[in-house]
């Protein structure tokens, strides 16, 4: 290969990948201005990310979906691995957001004023019996992490067992999910800029 | 090496104006060096990759640490700097015969495009596993390597994929998570063996035929032992056939640089040992005859192949201890003492010395009487 086509291709690979970067940059920060606010009450489980940091681990009510609030059980009464599901939420009393019903696959209306639409992934599949068994479903909605500043999140993870924290999430258009804000209480623990 | 390769290639643009070498002469003489050169590992090239190695483990703890005091904006500005930086300058010292930093630099950029993933995923929360965030970054690696022509990335796209295929199938014992066995990787690996050819990355191919075996190894264990287990010795067996039967075309082929019969060797063995384990505690006729195959395998290899190859034979003695020692605690472990077992070490190992002893030296009467023939 001649010295200018290496360095061409040398430019071609760095912009190549900056671009793939910028781009998950941008549709991430889309998400965060964009996107419909809801708050979600927290229950912390903990571990440690080698290549990323310290973070705590997040699950919410809407971790946990009864067979029963899903509308569209199929006839064979199983879900398949890497499934979609839409969970539709509306607004408690207290502040945070509730699962009200849910779909696999798309919902056949898009969500009203009051309510919101996430979207999820059941990793493994799983027999929901006829409807109304007590089956649960876990699906993941990619928010299940929040990475702090190294040797905070011991204190915070603490902190969490004793009272109530919320998170403040973002969810696009599609249902597409970010973290906005980590919230002790009433008080906002870390806000996420954009960029 | 580099040093004596940009001296020649001195020489053969002086000779070639004053005109002792026409063109075409000084183009064929060009590629001869830069061919060969590639096959020598000097000492400062190898230090040169430590270094990029130890410099992609620091960004990479870096980035984990999340240290607030420098913005993140900032962060991921940096990187982008060291993606730039990193595979322009390599570009441009590669071109100016400093092909072991260039292809340094090269690593440091892949290494910085893997951080700014990390740190993305840190920005914004995601939890999305970490294997999709490897697969990303093995992918860039790759796309690197073909456009750069550069063995050291393909080396590195493959290794990341072992590492891919580690995180998926470790997190996979997470509860609730899929239980599927990762065969994409399969796929993987074969595109990187193809790209490995158009970048001339011999290491490559070497480490992608190792993967295989690991995965054939982590599939069996994970899922049918025998049948796969049985799968692997007997296709790693039929490349080792192959590649002793026919070494030219063989090699012609994979260009492995006559080594093939070493994967095979240790596919084979990984294999008969993974049946062993299996029928260890169950089947006692089993485990006699898969010990057996074992042992006469080999034995065949050193007779077929034992010649050629100082490497092959070295696989072949730790093969034979690796057994004896099986057999041995497989059959008689349940009825010594330790006593008994640091005795039975003793003669298994006496075994091995005077084996390797005796091959070895008649190897090398073998290859006098040749030389003085």
């Amino acid at each position: 290969m001649s010295a200018k086509r290496l360095i061409a291709a040398a430019f071609a690979v760095a912009l190549l990948q900056i671009g793939f970067l910028g781009w998950m940059i941008a549709g991430r920060a889309a998400i965060l201005r964009d996107g419909r606010e809801i708050v979600l009450k927290v229950e912390p489980v903990d571990p440690r990310d080698l290549l990323r940091g310290d973070y705590v681990r997040l699950t919410y009510e809407i971790s946990r979906i009864p067979a029963k609030l899903v509308a569209n059980v199929p006839a064979d009464g199983t879900t398949r691995d890497q499934q979609t599901i839409v969970v539709r939420l509306t607004k408690g009393d207290d502040g945070t957001w509730h699962p009200q019903t849910a779909w696999l696959g798309s919902p056949p209306q898009v969500a009203g004023p009051d309510a919101v639409d996430i979207a999820g992934t059941i990793k493994a599949g799983s027999s929901l019996g006829d409807g109304d068994s007590d089956a649960t479903l876990w699906p993941d909605y990619g928010t299940e992490r929040f990475y702090l500043p190294e040797g905070e999140g011991k204190a915070i993870e603490k902190d969490m067992r004793t009272r109530p924290f919320q998170v403040k999430i973002a969810v696009s258009k599609s249902g597409q999910a970010q973290i906005k804000a980590l919230m002790d209480g009433a008080a906002t623990l870390f806000e996420e800029p954009l960029y | 090496m580099t040093g004596y390769s940009s001296r020649v290639r001195q020489d053969i643009k002086r000779w070639r104006a004053a005109g002792l070498i026409d063109a075409r002469t000084a183009d064929v003489l060009n590629l001869d060096v830069e061919q060969n050169e590639r096959r020598s590992l000097s000492f400062g090239s190898i230090l040169a990759m430590m270094a990029a190695l130890l410099l992609a483990a620091a960004i990479l703890v870096f980035i984990a640490a999340n240290w607030e005091v420098i913005p993140r904006l900032v962060r991921v500005g940096a990187l982008f700097a060291l993606i730039l930086g990193g595979y322009v300058g390599g570009a441009v010292l590669r071109s100016r015969d400093h092909p072991a930093i260039g292809e340094a630099l090269f690593v440091v950029g892949a290494a910085a495009f893997g951080g700014a993933i990390a740190l993305i995923g840190q920005m914004y929360h995601l939890s999305g596993d970490e294997s999709s965030a490897l697969m990303t970054w093995c992918a860039g690696t790759a796309l690197a390597a073909l456009l750069l022509r550069s063995s050291p990335l393909t080396v590195a796209a493959v290794a990341i994929a072992d590492a891919w295929l580690a995180v998926t199938l470790f997190n996979g014992f997470e509860i609730f998570s899929s239980t599927e066995f990762p065969h994409l990787f399969v796929a993987i690996v074969a595109i990187l063996f193809c790209l490995s050819y158009r970048t001339h990355s011999q290491p490559a191919r070497h480490l992608a035929l190792l993967s295989l075996i690991l995965y054939a190894a982590l599939f069996a264990a994970d899922h049918y032992v025998a049948q796969v287990a049985v799968a692997l010795a007997v296709v790693s067996a039929a490349c080792f056939a192959f590649a002793v039967l026919s070494p030219r075309p063989v090699d012609r082929i994979v260009q492995l640089g006559g080594r093939l019969p070493l994967h095979g060797l240790i596919g084979f063995l990984t294999g008969v040992l993974l049946l062993q384990l299996e029928f260890s505690d169950s089947d006692v006729r089993g485990f006699a005859v898969a010990s057996a195959v074992a042992l006469a395998g080999i034995a065949v290899a050193i007779v077929l192949a034992g010649r050629e190859s100082r490497g092959l034979r070295w696989i072949a003695y730790l093969g034979f201890a690796l057994e004896l020692f099986i057999i041995y605690a497989v059959t008689m472990q349940t009825m010594l003492g330790t006593a008994g077992f640091f005795l039975v070490a003793a003669i298994i190992l006496g075994i091995v010395a005077v084996a390797i002893i005796r091959i070895e030296k008649r190897l090398g009467r073998l290859a006098a009487r040749e030389a003085a023939a």
